[in-house]
């Protein structure tokens, strides 16, 4: 960060513009009435596995879900 | 090759004609057909043929059957692409689209499918980041790969597989959504350093057409500097900005938010561009099949008249000579 000024709390708290949006989202999705609330709860499941690479060879796959298997 | 079979039990069918023996031509035709009949060759050959085709005819089914589901899938997906083309144009018209900007980091994503059997939208893809790498390497500069899929994947290991920084799969085991992007966006974003992200991948246009395409996301500190440059992206000062944030802090919400949605709408055109992709490639494939099945039948229906009319001829000409 470049600036000087007082840095909001959710980016001193170590997250990105877009977690903070996604979490404000998912309050909102909270407040909605049965059976929206539940239907666009399970609208958004997240799944993928990712892997880092270090030196051409992918290192052991990490599973982002929320379902568990 | 079952042709090949077919014409050389054609010819063997013929042989005893023409070595037939004067005084007793019957016995010796019975015979020589006793001897096939040994040999298995007469039924095995047109089996081989009538096996072929049933596998033919299988295929065929299959590919049919994919080709629904790929028409069904796609009617469900192209909607919610051409709905997600409101999230970036926005920023088109804030921040334009600058894909020749020349910055030392340089993060190219490639978007690829996991399934295959969809025509060459991975290897257009795939061709498209290879030559954006060309481009952005050189000197002090460097370019790395985030790859999407496992088809890209499998690729680009084979040439540039130093250069690979994250690889990210099973992305479509549930149907795509923003939060899942968005995730994935956010975990890009801790793991790399960029200061320009060239997102490649097939913009949808029609079920026959796609456009490889790539869509530029700047760093923040990036976009400053081009905004003191000039251009497109000067006219950011004459926007005025609301509450106690700086215009850097603003820049760095604007950039990352930017590259979630762009990044949502290439994983959306670009699953679309695939079960576009896969319905004209096995609407072909189950046409070649027909076609492959009716040359099939022909020659199957050719063969066992031949061998019929051969026959006949033998009984016929057999009786006549009894009869003389």
């Amino acid at each position: 960060m470049t600036s000087n000024a007082a840095v909001p709390f959710w980016r001193a708290a170590g997250m990105t513009y877009i977690t903070y949006s996604n979490l404000c989202a998912n309050l909102v999705r909270q407040c909605l009435k049965e059976p929206y609330r539940s239907e666009a709860l399970n609208r958004e499941k997240v799944h993928f596995s990712i892997s880092k690479w270090a030196e051409g060879k992918p290192e052991k796959p990490t599973i982002r879900s929320d379902t568990p298997e | 090759m079952a042709m090949a079979t077919l014409r050389r039990e054609g010819k063997r069918i013929a042989a005893p004609l023409i070595s037939h023996h004067p005084d007793n031509p019957l016995r010796s035709s019975v015979t020589s057909s006793e001897e096939h009949e040994v040999l298995g060759v007469r039924s095995i050959s047109t089996q081989v043929v009538r096996n072929r085709m049933k596998s033919v005819r299988n295929i065929q089914k299959i590919t049919k059957a994919m080709k629904m589901v790929a028409a069904s899938k796609l009617r469900a997906i192209q909607t919610r692409a051409e709905n997600s083309r409101g999230l970036w144009q926005p920023f088109i018209a804030l921040l334009g689209d600058t894909p020749s900007v020349d910055v030392k980091k340089n993060v190219i994503i490639t978007i690829s499918s996991d399934k295959g059997l969809c025509g060459g939208i991975n290897s257009t893809a795939v061709k498209i980041s290879r030559g954006l790498h060309k481009l952005n390497s050189g000197p002090e500069k460097e370019s790395k790969y985030v790859i999407l899929g496992e088809k890209a994947k499998a690729q680009l290991v084979r040439d540039s597989k130093k250069e690979i920084e994250l690889s990210i799969t099973e992305l479509q085991k549930n149907p795509l959504n923003y939060t899942q992007v968005a995730v994935l966006a956010d975990d890009i974003l801790k793991n790399v350093e960029f200061d320009a992200l060239r997102i490649v991948y097939n913009k949808f246009h029609s079920v026959v057409s796609f456009m490889p395409t790539t869509s530029t996301v700047l760093s923040p500190e990036v976009v400053e500097r081009e905004a003191e440059a000039g251009g497109k992206l000067g006219e950011l000062d004459s926007y005025e900005i609301e509450g106690g944030e700086t215009k850097s802090e603003v820049l760095q919400n604007l950039s990352e938010f930017q590259f979630s949605c762009v990044l949502f709408n290439a994983v959306l055109e670009n699953a679309c561009s695939e079960q576009g992709a896969r319905m004209s490639a096995m609407d072909s494939s189950s046409r070649n099949a027909g076609d492959m099945l009716d040359r099939l039948t022909l020659t199957y229906n050719r063969t066992r008249q031949a061998s019929i009319t051969t026959e006949l001829i033998e009984i016929i000409s057999g009786a006549s000579a009894l009869e003389g």
